[in-house]
């Protein structure tokens, strides 16, 4: 076990080589080492944590409304659906049932920001892989929904948007008209995209039969998501297991067939195009009412009333100095995120701060895969499989 | 009291069918000895199991059980029984399993003491391979029988497991160069033939 023994042989047929930690290609601090035969990979290795922060502990050191802040940190392109899974957790802790309208803009928020998460997955896999103009022609979008969530939250990529209970705000008046004119011509974005790169002989001799994940592959390493789909494996928390108003909207689960880096494409195009449809049937079927739910626990108090009242100001001190008091016990909950299955394993022992809190996070279970896919292809795969299967850093290493 | 769940959705019902199954099949005489049912705040059931190989057992079996047909780990973690809250033991290692024909969601834990190994499950689902090295990482519990047990979010050399509670958040150990080059549990490239 010399592990100073000099690589420099130049004759070696197993030589090692080193891709990441940085470098443009590997989106973000992922390190894979591996063992190639020419050019072909034989044997991969992963190496994670570069990215590290920490995050299980500091949700046992802050309190619950703080944490709120490290989840738009895990999966920085899709920061509402984190957001909003978070409180999601700690609600169902609290066995707080949120108000309609609440529910139907969370949805709303969740489709979007599966759209931009798949939008840079989808841009940075086609960019990888030298097409310009396909990378463009999506980040007009992303740009646009990005408008949006800031007309809405203030914010752009860490939004912080849900409180527990409620959402920080409701979504301005312009929201919906904004919507709407998404909905109509964002398909037809993707249609153009469909049409540069679906039949394009270039695209599919780079990506068909690259980077396989077998089905019976995908549940052993516990894949879940865009990735699994693509490998045959017919799953979708939405449908299977649905929260909030799922069940009321009808939209189609797509599934591949091969579990190459093409398949992983077509899937995530026609989940855009989904999430079209459900957003259309959201602005349809948005109630008015109130985001707040009535439980003075966790309500945070109009700021005209904070200003005014005696009583609501020490409400609203002790919300945000002491925290709010969660019971005892304990929920494992899961939506569908943009790269499958995220969930918080939530344990409380009762008071303002968590005494266990767990991300079960996609991206580690992608990676773990990772290393099984490449093996075979050649290094320039390597680099087009790691595109489609959407790891980001800040979620695998948490 | 609620939940996010949609209501009346179908698995719902079939997560309410596989809860009495439980209670028939897993919980009845001698079976249930050191055995404990509980229900978390979702009502998903969380079997405290006996001990290693009552886990291992109790895997198989709800493989092959047609009322939950579980194929899936959805994640493996622990958390630190300190307060001794959860029994005398210092730590829990949780298994959350999920099914995805049913799609039912179990939960299983395993009480361990310092010092004391769980046992791998990386033949059964080598998803697990990750995250019982992320478990070894930040609490410190070993797993028999594991292929390839080091550190994965820390550095090799790092000392101590920080989400043990006793571990102060700010306490850090730098270090100033990287590991050497090596590929996982083979340090070194195979020999040249």
């Amino acid at each position: 076990m010399d592990n100073k023994q000099p690589l420099a042989d130049f004759y070696n047929p197993n030589v090692l080589i080193n891709l990441g930690p940085a470098h443009p290609a590997m989106h973000g601090t992922l390190r894979v080492m591996c063992r190639i035969n020419g050019e072909v990979i034989e044997d991969a290795s992963c190496e994670i944590g570069y990215l590290h922060r920490a995050i299980e502990k500091l949700a046992e050191e802050k309190t619950y409304h703080q944490w709120m802040v490290y989840t738009d940190r895990l999966n920085y392109c899709s920061a509402l659906i984190n957001n909003i899974a978070y409180a999601m957790t700690v609600e169902n802790v609290m066995g707080i049932k949120i108000t309609d309208r609440c529910m139907w803009v969370r949805m709303i928020m969740m489709e979007l920001s599966r759209i931009i998460d798949h939008l840079v997955c989808l841009a940075a896999n086609i960019l990888d892989a030298g097409a310009m103009t396909c990378f463009w022609l999506l980040f007009r979008w992303r740009e646009e929904v990005y408008t949006m969530i800031e007309s809405a939250c203030g914010m752009r990529l860490t939004t912080t948007y849900a409180r527990i209970g409620g959402m920080s705000y409701d979504i301005p008046e312009d929201f919906i008209p904004r919507l709407k004119k998404f909905c109509q011509e964002f398909p037809k974005a993707l249609d153009e995209v469909d049409a540069l790169l679906t039949g394009n002989r270039i695209w599919i001799d780079r990506t068909r039969g690259v980077g396989v994940l077998s089905r019976a592959d995908a549940i052993a390493y516990g894949v879940t998501g865009p990735v699994a789909r693509a490998s045959g494996l017919d799953i979708d928390l939405r449908r299977d297991r649905p929260y909030y108003a799922y069940d009321k909207v009808k939209f189609d689960v797509a599934v591949g067939s091969n579990g190459d880096t093409y398949d992983r494409y077509l899937v995530r195009m026609e989940e855009m195009r989904q999430s079209t449809l459900i957003l259309k049937q959201c602005i349809e079927k948005l109630p008015a009412g109130p985001i707040w739910v009535e439980d003075s626990r966790v309500k945070i108090p109009e700021k005209m009333d904070v200003y005014t009242k005696m009583e609501v100001l020490i409400h609203h001190f002790k919300i945000f100095m002491e925290g709010i008091d969660v019971p005892a016990g304990e929920t494992f909950t899961c939506v569908e995120g943009g790269n499958g299955e995220l969930g918080f394993y939530l344990v409380s022992r009762g008071g303002p701060k968590a005494w266990r809190m767990h991300v079960k996070s996609p991206s580690l279970m992608q990676f773990q895969a990772y290393e099984k896919m490449i093996k075979g292809d050649k290094i320039a795969d390597a680099v087009a499989t790691l595109g489609s299967v959407n790891i980001i850093a800040g979620e695998l290493d948490r | 009291m609620g939940n996010a769940y949609s209501e009346n959705a179908p698995f719902l019902h079939r997560q309410a069918v596989f809860a009495s199954r439980l209670n028939y099949k897993y919980f009845q005489g001698g079976l249930s000895e050191g055995r404990k049912l509980e229900f978390d705040k979702l009502n998903e059931p969380v079997i405290w199991v006996r001990d290693s190989k009552d886990l291992i057992t109790l895997i198989k079996m709800f493989q092959q059980d047609d009322a939950c047909m579980i194929d899936y780990l959805s994640s493996l973690t622990a958390y630190d029984n300190k307060d001794k809250v959860d029994g005398p033991k210092r730590f829990v290692v949780v298994y959350n399993l999920f099914s995805t024909t049913t799609h039912v969601r179990v939960r299983l834990k395993l009480a361990v003491d310092d010092g004391e190994a769980a046992p791998t499950i990386t033949h059964i689902w080598p998803a697990a391979n990750w995250l019982e090295r992320e478990v070894w990482d930040m609490f410190g519990i070993k797993f028999d029988g594991h292929p390839n047990l080091r550190r994965i979010m820390m550095d090799e050399r790092f000392t101590g497991h920080p989400l043990r509670k006793e571990y102060p958040i700010k306490q850090r150990e730098p270090f100033a160069d990287n590991i050497p080059f090596h590929l996982g549990a083979q340090p070194l490239p195979k020999s040249e033939k």
